[in-house]
């Protein structure tokens, strides 16, 4: 999973009260699998109670608080500098209110345009010859309704890509989808491979619904199709009408 | 004796290993004593607990042999491995082992017999497996924003189920659709009116279905041999994926027009009639879920909840107190029909309910209350809240399984000297009567058994026993008492099987051994055990006598456990191991579990829905929500719950389980508006602003179902959700008492815990009393 898959979009605050942000389908299942951090469940008895302040079940001791700071001081600082005068008793600056947009919840933007393999453009024709490729090499086996169903969806794939209507994330994903697929090894079928690219797929819909829902629906089931197919299907030269445009991919 | 320090170990090793927290872990040796301790001998039990360290054994449990025992081979019993005989722990009926057992030896012991083991899981062969069932109940009188959201909710959903699944859907408004799902292009569907009830089998009939189960045995899965053929409306996913998503792309709003002044005919209750009757009659005894999808109260039909005229409210507290709620009652018999039928036949049912206004989550939340579904609450469909609830549905565990499971049975044995009194939780009884049940019912009783038809790692039973052991009679043989919880389920993963646990504790002589049956009670449990039987009560009881009889609880514990001098309320003093409980039940007084007021009835219903179904520790957040305090002063602290904690320089984290609240101090506020985290030299107050967000992030991220979140400050104006859980410590009131610059005063004239404790003390200490 790129880092650019990981991000944390706000919730609608136009259509839900305090709507929580939205994680990412890969931040959400690192989540579910990964290791968690010591649990918020701590509480303190109050003082009047015990005869001690002795910790209990998952409690620590009361810190009795410290003295209110100054609210004219500014916040310590770690290089100890002698802080100069009250920014806060002033009336805030507008300009500097402008700098600071106050994040409305714990944002993780898609800042920085990626690196490795995304920085450049993917190429619709690539993509949607490997997704043809797979599709020629299924109607051996599958029922030609379905086939032409998946063909549908991947011509409204094509189109929506064509005419600028899919997002970069998407088309980079898409890519990374299709580079994942064995098939495009012709070397030996890897089911954790497949796994690789439905999880892909999952992961482009979970995130960008809108834009994906209609057409990605033919490219599950394309994998899942495909990942039934007998091997040697994907060697056939008759399986592999766009062979031409892929110098890499011999089927001999 | 085991010390203070080592019964939290021993608390939390059970809970790790067993899933279960008991309210006393050393047992009062008599009936008498058992009640004078006033928090009943009980439980709080996790069937599913996780346990990733607990791979599961292929094997079938070995049974007593008695006909009314039939408990499972457990590391209690007595084994003579040269005779190769066990003696039940539970009747003390000896057994001889099955012949595979035959090489069984001191040195050689099957896992059930480890003491490593006390939780095992059995993979049973019982049938073949079945696929699991998800059928679509999708409401279109909705606004075209949020049907689009739901619609397009519902398409990634498909990539997220197993392709094997079964799904099926069903859409309404004034009429009810059930559509065929089928590989061809042609899309048909049955319509039905939504004013006529229809019984289950017409249902059935109507839809061409087969009647498999009329003349077969109840109880047998008499699923038809090759299902898909006989059922168009539930089909496998990976075969009619392509067209359903087209299905659910072209959903439209519902095509009646709707006057102004009217609501929309919404025909909730004959399509949810249709959903249980067609799972009834396909797939009884096998793991299905309903998911009703809905944007509004059910206005016409059975099980209508309010009429179409928009002058008309949807009822409130005050209708319901003054009897003035016309639907309420025949609606709410109406779903709890549904709901025992849904049950019987092993089906969960769950709402996602997503409006404004009231959606009558009040009439129909026994749907998934007594079939272990989920209920969601939300704005919109277009919102993350119920998008990502949604998602965390189908979210998995470590061995990419998913996490939930369906058509559990719960079975509790007791040995001789306790009895079963009931159980709360999102199940119903089996009515299984015998010798282990109490005529004392505390929540669902009657029974040894309970069925709970959907699960999750985190579903969790309250469990209340009786000791029944007369007065003066010698500490029961052994010297200690044992529970065997027998759960059996489908896994998500299709196996049937069966998890074991069996768990002792020691009798103790309550007039000699008072300390240390005090030492042993745990708190926490105890509170939301407490806590639960309250919001069971305040089901069917009124609020005020609710809160009177907890009050009493609470009252008589301090006078057993207390020290103090008669009628000397400044020398009251509790023991560590009860110094949190007060506190507890001082926030469950005033937890919407059952205060009323500022929440619509079905605002009570969903959180009391959650609250009877999760573990310990997120049912004890909900009772008493979180603190943690972030500053300077050192690394982020729990802190009281109190208005005193709101202090300037601090940032407060507050999880309440169904909200989530960052709030800033004022002069962190302050601060952060002039932008000092920016500065190179001010790195330290942008982790400081940041430590909290992460936190949160964790919280969020993990929270089913998705709590909502609210980044606030001193003044800002919902710093309310903060304010309103604090015990008001400072309010206007005393505020001068108090001085200034600590806290924040709190307008309210709500009692504080301080007087709460002062009347608590005063009680407990008088001789009157």
């Amino acid at each position: 999973m790129e880092a650019e898959d990981l991000y944390i979009k706000p919730g609608n605050h136009e259509r839900g009260w305090n709507d929580p942000p939205q994680f990412s389908y890969g931040l959400q299942t690192a989540a579910q699998g990964g290791p968690k951090r010591a649990p918020l469940n701590k509480r303190v008895p109050p003082p009047q109670l015990t005869g001690s302040l002795c910790p209990v079940s998952r409690a620590t001791p009361m810190i009795p608080f410290s003295p209110p700071s100054n609210p004219l001081a500014p916040p310590p600082c770690s290089m100890n500098t002698p802080l100069q005068s009250c920014l806060v008793a002033a009336p805030p600056i507008s300009g500097m209110m402008m700098a600071m947009p106050p994040p409305p919840c714990p944002v993780v933007e898609q800042t920085h345009s990626a690196s490795g393999q995304s920085e450049s453009e993917p190429d619709v024709d690539d993509v949607v010859a490997l997704l043809n490729w797979a599709l020629a090499a299924c109607r051996h086996t599958v029922k030609k309704q379905v086939c032409d169903d998946v063909a549908k969806r991947l011509k409204l794939f094509e189109d929506m890509w064509k005419s600028g209507k899919l997002s970069l994330p998407v088309r980079r994903r898409m890519n990374g989808l299709v580079q994942v697929c064995p098939v495009l090894l012709l070397s030996e079928l890897k089911s954790r491979n497949w796994d690789a690219a439905d999880e892909i797929h999952r992961a482009l819909i979970v995130d960008h619904v809108n834009e994906v829902s209609q057409w990605m629906v033919g490219v599950k089931r394309l994998i899942a199709e495909t990942r039934n197919l007998n091997p040697d299907l994907l060697h056939t030269p008759e399986a592999d009408p766009i062979i031409d445009n892929r110098s890499t991919a011999d089927s001999e | 004796m085991v010390a203070m320090a080592t019964y939290q170990e021993f608390i939390q090793q059970n809970e790790d290993r067993d899933g279960v927290r008991f309210s006393w872990n050393l047992w009062p040796s008599s009936r008498l004593e058992a009640t004078r301790l006033v928090v009943p001998v009980s439980c709080l039990f996790t069937p599913l607990k996780e346990r990733p360290d607990l791979p599961p054994v292929q094997y079938e449990p070995v049974l007593c042999s008695r006909a009314n025992c039939k408990a499972v081979l457990n590391p209690l019993c007595q084994v003579d491995f040269r005779a190769k005989i066990w003696a039940c722990n539970f009747c003390f009926q000896r057994n001889p082992f099955p012949p595979s057992y035959a090489g069984i030896s001191d040195v050689n012991q099957p896992a059930e017999l480890m003491p490593q083991f006390s939780t095992i899981e059995y993979i049973v062969q019982r049938g073949p497996p079945t696929p699991l069932i998800f059928l679509y109940v999708v409401d279109t009188c909705l606004e075209e924003e949020d049907l689009q959201a739901l619609r397009e909710s519902l398409q990634m959903s498909l990539s997220l189920l197993p392709p094997n699944a079964l799904v099926g859907l069903i859409t309404f408004g004034r009429m009810v659709q059930v559509h065929e799902l089928s590989c061809e292009g042609i899309a048909k569907s049955y319509v039905f009116r939504g004013t006529k009830e229809l019984s289950a089998k017409q249902i059935q009939e109507m839809l061409g279905l087969m009647k498999p189960a009329a003349s077969g045995p109840q109880g047998r899965p008499v699923a038809p041999q090759d299902p898909s053929a006989t059922c168009r409306f539930l089909q496998p996913v990976h075969k009619v994926d392509m067209n359903l998503t087209d299905l659910l792309g072209e959903l439209q709003r519902d095509p009646w027009p709707v006057p102004q002044g009217k609501r929309p005919l919404r025909s909730t209750g004959i399509a949810m009639s249709i959903a249980v009757g067609l799972l009834e009659g396909t797939y009884p005894n096998t793991g299905a879920r309903v998911m009703l999808f809905t944007g509004g109260p059910p206005t016409q039909g059975p099980g209508m909840v309010v009429g179409d005229e928009l002058k008309t409210p949807i009822r409130s507290w005050h209708d319901i107190t003054k009897d003035n709620a016309r639907h309420l009652k025949k609606a709410t018999k109406y779903y709890e029909a549904l709901a025992s039928r849904a049950a019987v036949n092993g089906h969960s049912i769950d709402i996602y309910a997503c409006a404004l206004d009231q959606t009558g989550l009040l009439e129909m939340k026994c749907l998934s209350n007594l079939t272990g579904g989920h209920i969601s609450m939300g704005d919109s469909f277009n919102t993350s809240l119920f998008k990502q609830t949604f998602q965390r549905v189908f979210s998995k565990d470590y061995n990419g399984d998913f996490r939930m499971a369906f058509g559990g049975t719960l079975e509790v044995k007791t040995s001789r000297e306790l009895k079963v009194s009931g159980a709360i939780g999102p199940c119903v009884s089996l009515n299984a009567k015998g010798p282990c049940v109490s005529e004392n019912e505390l929540g669902v009783g009657g029974t040894t058994q309970w069925k709970i038809c959907g699960l999750s790692p985190s579903t969790t039973l309250a469990l209340y026993f009786e000791v029944v052991n007369q007065h003066n009679a010698p500490i029961p043989q052994g010297g200690r008492g044992a529970i065997q919880f027998v759960t059996q389920y489908q896994h998500s993963n299709t196996q049937k099987r069966i998890r074991v646990t069996t768990i002792a504790r020691n009798w103790a002589d309550a007039q000699s051994q008072i300390q240390h049956i005090e030492s042993s009670f745990d708190q926490e449990a105890s509170a939301v055990i407490m806590a639960r039987l309250g919001v069971f009560r305040a089901e069917s009881e009124d609020g005020p006598d609710v809160l009177r009889w907890l009050d009493r609880q609470l009252i008589r514990l301090c006078q057993k456990f207390g020290q103090f001098n008669k009628d000397d309320p400044t020398s009251f003093k509790l023991s560590e191991s009860l110094s949190l409980y007060p506190q507890f039940m001082f926030h469950l007084r005033r937890s919407p579990f059952l205060q009323v007021f500022n929440n619509s009835p079905d605002e009570c219903s969903y959180y009391r829905h959650h609250f009877v179904r999760q573990d310990l520790t997120q049912s004890l957040i909900m009772i008493q929500p979180i603190l943690y305090s972030y500053s300077f002063h050192g690394p982020p602290e729990p802190v009281l719950l109190d208005s005193g904690s709101i202090l300037p320089d601090r940032i407060l984290l507050m999880d309440t389980f169904f909200q989530l609240v960052i709030y800033h101090g004022e002069t962190i506020a302050q601060w952060r508006k002039a932008g000092y985290q920016e500065q190179p030299e001010y790195e330290n107050f942008k982790h400081l602003l940041v430590a909290p967000l992460d936190d949160a992030q964790e919280i969020l991220q993990n929270r089913f179902p998705m709590p909502r979140y609210i980044d606030t400050e001193h003044g800002g104006s919902q710093a309310r959700f903060l304010l309103s859980k604090v015990n008001p410590s400072q309010t206007h009131n005393n505020l001068y008492a108090w001085g200034q610059e600590t806290g924040a005063p709190i307008l309210t004239d709500d009692v504080s815990l301080q007087v709460f404790m002062d009347h608590l003390k005063k009680l407990a200490v008088s001789s009157a009393a």
